[in-house]
């Protein structure tokens, strides 16, 4: 049977099916939790394209008023627009409606503290206790805020953190040629321009009307992106980005036509990153070795955390990294920017290697250290978890392994990570090995022993 | 009202202090419940005074509005009866008019409006409570959720609408004096100055959210304290009060006296029955009796529905607009049938100003022609268990007037009646009584002696 989660509250925040699951009613309830829990003052609301987002506006507004807050409404933004802008004007925090990649039926509450960050595991834990407890600031008449619209700001203060990072002449000289897919999401009200006024590229671009719904699968994958690729190769341009609708994530398509592989597009960002600024190197469990060779060329550490961006922000923090990122889910998080998922940056390293090298992406994919890497879905009954996971464990007794997140066995030339999912009842399972034959064989043993 | 936690839910709607006992879910859910209760798809009218709390009330109402599929017409901060007009111009479900009228700024209210603009039957209302209570929403999909627009012309088709029943223009030689109570009324008044030219001096007309600059309760006391002071340095023919949502109005004469609330109901009964057809007036069992002396004077009838918005509502879906004159209460809320029957203090104010144009006379002056009623008001603290024996006791006591029993009890003699019930929004029982001439002094304190042997 299947168990969808139509509505989730969990360390991620809350996300479900609008307005069935996620009601105004909860909404309105977890935004007057969040009003209490940062308390009086001002607070950041910004929104993807979906359509829920007015309605579930609303229903926060009421909710952060009725707490006693402020709401500065940004309107449609970039999470990582609106993240920089909770931080820029000293707000108490931010909320971000957006469910990100997942379909258009979702909406979710993104919940940001006074640095713009994504709460942390004990933010979070407090913040769902105060929300169960229903103990809200009840703000009265004299008390009750205003709702003020931004006035245009965050776009200009997010874009001249990522230029500053960048050699922009360098970039504004080549006229690059670039394609743009932006699912008509919040990239639309913003990449266009970053593109061809900030960093002077010659754009071809479908899918930025914000007002229209998406017109593919949200996520960026290859699977999702054929008519950006169609594009890059009618247009003979020498980059293709796409942006999830809340644009945080980027995918990357070569002048071929070809959609890099997402821990590429991490790598890129790592190698671009590694040579401007001091610091470690944080990824998840999952992502690619290749993050380990090209620190090891600068000297640099890495630091494995769980997956998910939460978990890398928090480890990123305390060790003061470099750069970060989840190679499985194409996110690049640059700190000197904003310590949250970037699109922008990753868009802006990637035009500035190939204005540094004068090569095209498909010879800087190529430079880059080389793995293979499988994956695949298991669906799981539940209580059978615990059990498929020492199974592999016990196929693979020379194995080095790791816990903190699910499984994960290491040899010095491949990997095993298996996990499951915090969204859906399956487990995924990871696989990288230097060759294809290698990679194929622990693949296949594990697959057995799993689904035995 | 006096309120312990200051959370009302009744047939009347929703209303309550902010944040004490009126909380942003109750407000999400109850305009939910509305939602719900309306015809499916078709779009909703929603304005709102101008106090703080009403902005966060506006976004929980607009919110699950959306969610049930509803389109929003938002009318920004109007007066309820800018928002009633604008339904009986747009094909609209019906609306919700946020405003606690003439309570402190620390309450707010939703109050619940039918397509035509006119407040819900008790039968309705009823339904939308349950509704309420079950919290059963009728939620669309996410892809057939309700948008929202802003009507900026509603202020100006009022106007229009006020303008084609009553000769504006025409009250250009009255200099009135205006106390907007920081309310709505000062948005409305200002735009007919500049539209009519009229000679309205506006007092506490800076529209404000928190602090008003009094109670905005419309009472003989508070108009005479406001007003009393500048009717004859101004030179002033008239005076009125609003409350901050400008449904209620109260007078100064040119005197700077001022007037009962109980006058407004008599005054226009007469100029109403006067222009007919209309021969019913329609009030409730507590407000003056100089009404029906009025009504006899024209040959009209009047009748006496429990006290309470909805019960003249349903008396008024028994009859057709044309029989009715008028409707109101001693409260000096008055709904005329040329405006298809809305409380509204400016409709009010310009059909007073009409009758002295008409009639040549002074407010003072018109008033003057009407015989001199006293009207005694109490109220007692009671256990509600205990009201039928009170009752019961009164009837054996009083066996020789007319009886009425339909809200509490009110015994009528040809010269003085008593009207003793139980309130609607507190535990305590209210005494009234009112006699032609003197005040019925002993009369009253017999009934409130007897109901506080019963406390």
């Amino acid at each position: 049977m299947p168990r969808e989660h139509l509505l989730k509250i969990s360390v991620s925040g809350v996300r479900g099916v609008v307005p069935e699951f996620l009601t105004p009613s909860l909404t309105l309830h977890f935004a007057q939790a969040f009003g209490t829990y940062v308390g009086r003052g001002r607070v950041v609301v910004g929104r993807d394209t979906r359509l829920s987002g007015p309605m579930l506006q609303h229903a926060v507004n009421c909710g952060l008023l009725a707490a006693g807050c402020d709401v500065v409404d940004v309107g449609i933004l970039p999470t990582p627009t609106i993240q920089i802008y909770v931080e820029h004007i000293r707000a108490r925090g931010g909320i971000g409606l957006t469910a990100s990649h997942n379909p258009p039926e979702y909406n979710a509450l993104k919940l940001f503290n006074k640095e713009g960050q994504f709460f942390n595991q004990y933010e979070r834990n407090e913040l769902i206790d105060l929300y169960h407890q229903s103990d809200f600031t009840q703000a009265t008449n004299a008390e009750i805020g205003h709702v003020t619209a931004d006035p245009g700001l965050a776009k200009a203060i997010h874009i001249d953190r990522v230029l500053a990072k960048v050699d922009v002449e360098r970039i504004r000289r080549r006229r690059f040629r670039v394609a743009l897919d932006a699912v008509n999401g919040a990239g639309s009200v913003m990449t266009p321009g970053f593109l061809v006024d900030s960093l002077n590229c010659r754009l071809d671009a479908i899918a930025i009307d914000p007002t229209k719904v998406f017109p593919r699968i949200a996520e960026p994958r290859p699977d999702t992106l054929g008519e950006l690729a169609a594009l890059v190769l009618k247009t003979g341009a020498e980059v293709g980005f796409a942006q999830d609708p809340d644009a945080d994530r980027l995918a990357i398509v070569d002048e071929n036509g070809r959609v890099l592989d997402n821990d590429d597009v991490l790598a890129l960002a790592v190698q671009r990153a590694l040579a401007v600024v001091p610091g470690p190197v944080v990824v998840n469990l999952t992502t690619s070795s290749a993050i380990d060779d090209i620190a090891l060329a600068f000297g640099r550490k890495v630091y494995r955390t769980p997956v998910g961006e939460a978990n890398v922000v928090e480890t990123m923090q305390a060790v003061k990294a470099a750069i970060g990122g989840e190679g499985s889910a194409g996110g690049v998080i640059f700190p000197a920017v904003q310590l949250c998922r970037d699109s922008f940056t990753a868009m802006a390293f990637l035009l500035d290697l190939m204005a540094e090298s004068g090569k095209t992406v498909s010879e800087l994919v190529a430079a880059l250290p080389q793995y293979v890497r499988k994956s695949g879905k298991v669906a799981f009954a539940h209580g059978r978890l615990g059990g498929l996971m020492q199974a592999l464990e016990e196929g693979f007794p020379e194995a080095e392994a790791d816990r903190s997140d699910g499984l994960k066995l290491l040899w010095p030339d491949r990997w095993v990570h298996v996990r499951a999912s915090n969204t859906e009842p399956i487990m995924r399972v990871f696989v990288e090995a230097k060759t294809e034959e290698a990679a194929e064989a622990l693949f296949a043993t594990s697959w057995s022993l799993l689904t035995a | 009202m006096r309120g312990d936690s200051g959370l009302r839910i009744s047939h009347v709607g929703l209303r309550g202090i902010v944040g004490r006992g009126l909380t942003a879910g109750h407000v999400l859910d109850f305009a939910a419940a509305f939602g719900t209760f309306i015809e499916p798809g078709r779009p909703v009218v929603v304005g709102r005074d101008p106090r703080a709390s009403g902005r966060m009330a506006w976004e929980g109402v607009v919110s699950a509005l959306m969610a049930c599929g509803h389109e929003v017409i938002d009318l920004g901060v109007v007066s309820t009866p800018v928002v009633q007009h604008a339904l009986q111009r747009l094909d609209a479900a019906g609306g919700i008019a946020i405003s606690a009228s003439h309570n402190t700024a620390d309450w707010n209210a939703l109050r619940f409006l039918g397509p035509r603009g006119t407040y819900l039957s008790t039968a309705e209302a009823g339904e939308l409570l349950d509704i309420y209570h079950l919290r059963k929403f009728r939620f669309v999909g996410w892809d057939a959720l309700g948008g929202q627009r802003f009507d900026a012309g509603a202020l100006d088709r009022y106007i229009d609408d006020l303008a084609a029943v009553f000769d504006l223009p025409s009250l250009c030689g009255f200099r009135v004096v205006v106390d907007c109570c920081n309310g709505t009324s000062a948005l409305i008044l200002r735009r007919v100055i500049e539209r009519y030219g009229l000679d309205l001096v506006l007092i506490n007309e800076r529209v404000e959210g928190v602090q008003f600059a009094h109670e905005p309760s419309t009472s003989a006391r508070m108009v005479e304290l406001q007003l009393g002071p500048l009717m004859r340095p101004l030179g002033a023919h008239a005076g009125f009060l609003f409350d901050v949502d400008s449904d209620r109005v109260a007078m100064a004469d040119e005197q700077g006296h001022g007037v009962s609330e109980e006058m407004m109901l008599p005054l226009l009964a007469d100029h109403q029955l006067s222009r007919g057809p209309g021969k019913i007036v329609i009030t409730n069992l507590s407000s003056s009796a100089l009404v029906d002396d009025v009504a006899a004077r024209h040959g009209g009838r009047v009748l006496r529905v429990p006290v309470g918005r909805q019960a003249a509502m349903d008396a008024l879906a028994a009859y057709r607009p044309e029989q009715i004159a008028v409707a109101g209460e001693g409260t000096g809320a008055v709904m005329m049938p040329q405006f298809r029957f809305i409380y509204d203090g400016i409709a009010s104010m310009f059909a007073v100003l009409t009758m002295m144009k008409e009639r040549g006379r002074t407010l003072g002056q018109l008033l003057a022609d009407y015989p001199q009623y006293s009207i005694l008001k109490g109220e007692v603290r009671l256990e509600s268990p205990r009201v039928p024996e009170l009752l019961l006791d009164l009837l054996a006591s009083y066996p020789d007037g007319r009886i009425d029993r339909t809200d509490g009890l009110r015994v009528t003699w040809p010269d003085r009646w008593f009207h003793v019930r139980v309130s609607h929004t507190e535990p305590i029982i209210r005494v009234i009584c009112e006699q032609r001439g003197t005040p019925p002094q002993e009369l009253f304190e017999t009934l409130m002696d007897k109901a506080r042997s019963y406390s």
